[in-house]
């Protein structure tokens, strides 16, 4: 997934790669069972081709594939790892959707971070990109001030934001006390434990930011060149050179980090007493009550039933995000594909 | 194309054979034994603290050096993965020989073949030696499936400076609920809106919203004898009690306590921020490393009225034999040993948990002194009021159907009444 927007990001469709192959490499770029050489050479090639590439295949089927599968079957389980795996059709999902209180929380809960954390996340990266894409002395320190947050990460960072969140010695209060405004009790208030969260991840939009930088600048000068000619201000100059230019990467960013942050866990596992999920079940996020499930309570048919869901589920939001980046994207060379 | 195929599918055998070479490697070693033949045997805990680590590793050596069979190594597993890992090992048919589990649910596990059936194992006198509350727990169809190590009971610490500041009698603690909200407000200061000391909140320390109700209701659990009790009037009663705490002291100030001292640091009993509180006995060793000179009082839980009962809860935890365990003659003696009298005397005076072994837990009272007495002999006075609600094998998931209502209403989003109503609702659709 991730390779096929890469590719279509930087205008090489992998179709013409084939082309341009020399023919003599034609053959191995075939698959085993169409191989229609009789060349003993050919066949050899083939064979050693796939003895290299062994190792990956045969994780792909046990360590991939096989497990995948096998967690799909789970979910029409009871299974609980040591005593029981009887099939029950579709009761597991049915739970989901009908008794489990816990379920809707969490679902809603992913998917109100996920609304809010994308739109902010993306548009603070594109702010500060364009800000470090200034011609002033001294860039390159700014840069990496920026960029330092995301090469932090983990555990660690989530201990130092649970200190600065902390309501009464905290230094996000500290500092909105200094202009008189009596900050909330953040991690412990139901109410503002996800908007907590999602400022969290705005600290590190410095990945995101990275793609940005690096896409502005090989936006060609003779574009801004031609606005200046034509009497566009800096404003005009943002919203239809810099912007329509940059929407590949915005796309990009959009669909991998929507898939990214759809799988949130470990913030909340950290941050939330006994990793419970919060005040009020408020950081209890899909994973997490996913998590809680398999391995709290050791049902793993429910738990793989809860997984499989959210696959579908992210699937359809992915491809629906495919569908309408076409409307939106813009492709420099030609073909809006 | 044909030949393709065959050489592709030889070179995948060859490549299993290769990986199951490695894990078989692997599994001889689990079953090895020493040097001069003694066997090796796997013990799992999650004591790894300061206080706790040089404890268990001493008994393990003393167990070690008291025989010339068996040779056990202990293997610290931290709390939040210990169960899951055991799981994982059991279903992988490769578990530790011993490992340290939740007396609670003992059953559970032997209901669902996670445990060995120790009848066979263990030595018949071994039940006469220990309290007859923790070894109903660990049977199963009337066989043993664990033999029981420690257990807890909670006990409200207070503080005695405080309450001479407050004008309180410091040699009488509250008793009832009604005096514990007294005594509370007295102990309460307030600045402006903000509290610097806060007298008492009833969740915090190790006693929950589920333990008041349960207190109110003479003792009565969630689950009685597999029959549901959790829409009953007097935990309606407790569980509006707690939300008027909130009410009266304000969600801000109860959630800016929390933020202070969930990051596990700091106590704020230890610290003065708090005047009652309410823990385990084994809490008392956290005053005391502190190094401070606090003076402290201990008293059983208040009840709810005269005459309802001081009703606490407690919970402990076993030695359980994993299924599939490739020794478990040996790994029951090691049981044996950390049952008896000697071991157990040591845990006791080092840890002041309520042990299982009687004989043990009365010697050890014997030879404490000054307040490190007076909290272990309120944990053992305890013991007559303490009740340990099993995991009920037909329900064995009400909490998480039960906690998100208590959660919901502690917060002020219903009403006891609602919430009591919908989990049990709830609880009843779990059946099994």
């Amino acid at each position: 997934m991730q390779q096929s927007i890469m590719e279509e990001k930087t205008g090489t469709a992998p179709k013409t790669t084939e082309k341009k192959k020399p023919a003599k490499s034609a053959v191995s770029s075939r698959r085993f069972w169409q191989i229609t050489s009789k060349s003993k050479a050919g066949k050899m090639d083939n064979l050693s081709g796939y003895l290299f590439i062994s190792p990956w295949l045969i994780g792909l089927l046990f360590l991939t594939a096989g497990p995948l599968l096998f967690s799909l079957y789970v979910s029409f389980t009871d299974y609980n790892i040591t005593s029981q795996m009887n099939f029950v059709g579709l009761d597991n999902y049915k739970r989901m959707f009908t008794m489990d209180d816990l379920f809707w929380t969490s679902l809603w809960n992913t998917l109100y971070f996920v609304l809010f954390s994308i739109p902010l996340t993306t548009a603070g990266a594109v702010f500060i990109a364009v800000l470090l894409n200034q011609k002033i002395k001294g860039m390159k320190f700014f840069r990496t001030i920026y960029y330092l947050p995301a090469v932090l990460s983990g555990v660690a960072v989530y201990f130092l934001w649970m200190q600065m969140l902390s309501p009464s010695t905290g230094l996000v209060n500290t500092v909105l006390g200094w202009v008189g405004i009596e900050g909330p009790s953040w991690l412990f208030d139901p109410a503002w434990t996800k908007p907590a969260l999602i400022f969290m991840k705005l600290w590190s939009v410095g990945g995101g930011m990275l793609l940005y930088l690096a896409r502005l600048q090989s936006i060609s000068t003779a574009l801004y060149e031609a606005a200046d000619l034509d009497g566009a201000n800096s404003i005009h100059k943002f919203f239809y050179i810099t912007l329509p230019m940059i929407t590949p990467i915005i796309f990009f960013d959009v669909i991998t980090s929507t898939i990214y942050a759809f799988q949130i866990f470990q913030e909340a596992y950290v941050m939330t007493e006994n990793g419970d999920g919060g005040p009020g079940n408020s950081l209890l996020f899909y994973n997490l009550h996913m998590w809680k499930n398999a391995f709290e309570m050791f049902d793993m048919g429910y738990a793989s039933s809860m997984a499989w869901f959210l696959f579908v589920f992210i699937m359809i939001l992915t491809v629906f995000n495919l569908k309408i980046g076409k409307k939106w994207v813009y492709y420099e060379g030609g073909d809006n594909k | 194309m044909k030949r393709n195929v065959k050489l592709s599918f030889i070179l995948l055998l060859a490549f299993s054979l290769l990986l199951s070479a490695c894990s078989g490697g692997g599994k001889k070693e689990a079953n090895a034994t020493t040097k001069d033949g003694k066997v090796i045997i796997d013990f799992w805990s999650f004591w790894g603290s300061e206080t706790r680590r040089p404890v268990i590793e001493k008994i393990v050596d003393d167990f070690n050096k008291s025989q010339d069979e068996i040779e056990v190594k202990h293997t610290f597993v931290p709390w939040g993965d210990i169960w899951t890992k055991n799981l994982a090992a059991v279903a992988a048919g490769n578990p530790a020989d011993v490992i340290v589990n939740d007396l609670a649910s003992v059953a559970h596990r032997a209901d669902n073949q996670q445990a060995e059936d120790l009848s066979k194992l263990i030595s018949k006198d071994l039940q006469s030696n220990l309290y007859p509350h923790l070894w109903e727990p660990v049977l199963y169809k009337d066989k043993p499936y664990a033999v029981p190590f420690t257990s807890d009971t909670r006990v409200l610490f207070y503080n005695k400076e405080a309450f001479k500041e407050a004008g309180l009698d410091p040699e009488k603690p509250p008793t009832t609920w009604a005096e514990l909200e007294e005594y509370a407000k007295k102990l309460d200061v307030k600045k402006g809106k903000k509290y610097d000391r806060i007298g008492f909140y009833p969740l915090w320390g190790s006693f929950g919203a589920g333990s008041w109700m349960s207190n109110a209701d003479g003792g009565k659990g969630f689950i009685e004898d597999g029959k549901l009790a959790v829409n009953t009037p007097k935990k309606a009663e407790a569980l509006e009690w707690v939300q008027g705490w909130n009410k009266r002291i304000g969600d801000k100030n109860v959630q800016a306590f929390e933020a202070e001292f969930s990051s596990g640091q700091t106590n704020p009993f230890v610290t003065e921020k708090v005047a009652m509180w309410i823990d385990i006995a084994g809490f008392y060793t956290q005053i005391r490393d502190s190094g401070k000179e606090m003076e402290i009082g201990v008293a059983p839980i208040p009840e709810q009225e005269t005459g309802s009962g001081h009703w606490n809860e407690g919970g402990g935890f076993a030695l359980e034999i994993p299924k599939g365990s490739k020794h478990p003659k040996e790994a029951a003696k090691f049981i044996e040993y950390m049952a008896s009298e000697q071991a157990q005397k040591y845990w006791a005076l080092k840890n002041y948990d309520n042990v299982a072994n009687v004989k043990a837990a009365e010697s050890a009272a014997t030879e404490m002194k000054d307040i490190e007495k007076t909290v272990y002999d309120q944990a053992l006075a305890n013991l007559k009021d303490t009740k340990l609600h099993t995991v009920p094998l037909e329900y064995p998931d009400y909490k998480t159907r039960l906690d998100p209502q208590l959660e919901a209403a502690i917060i002020g989003k219903m009403s006891a009444k609602e919430a009591l109503e919908k989990a049990e609702k709830d609880i009843e659709e779990l059946k099994k």
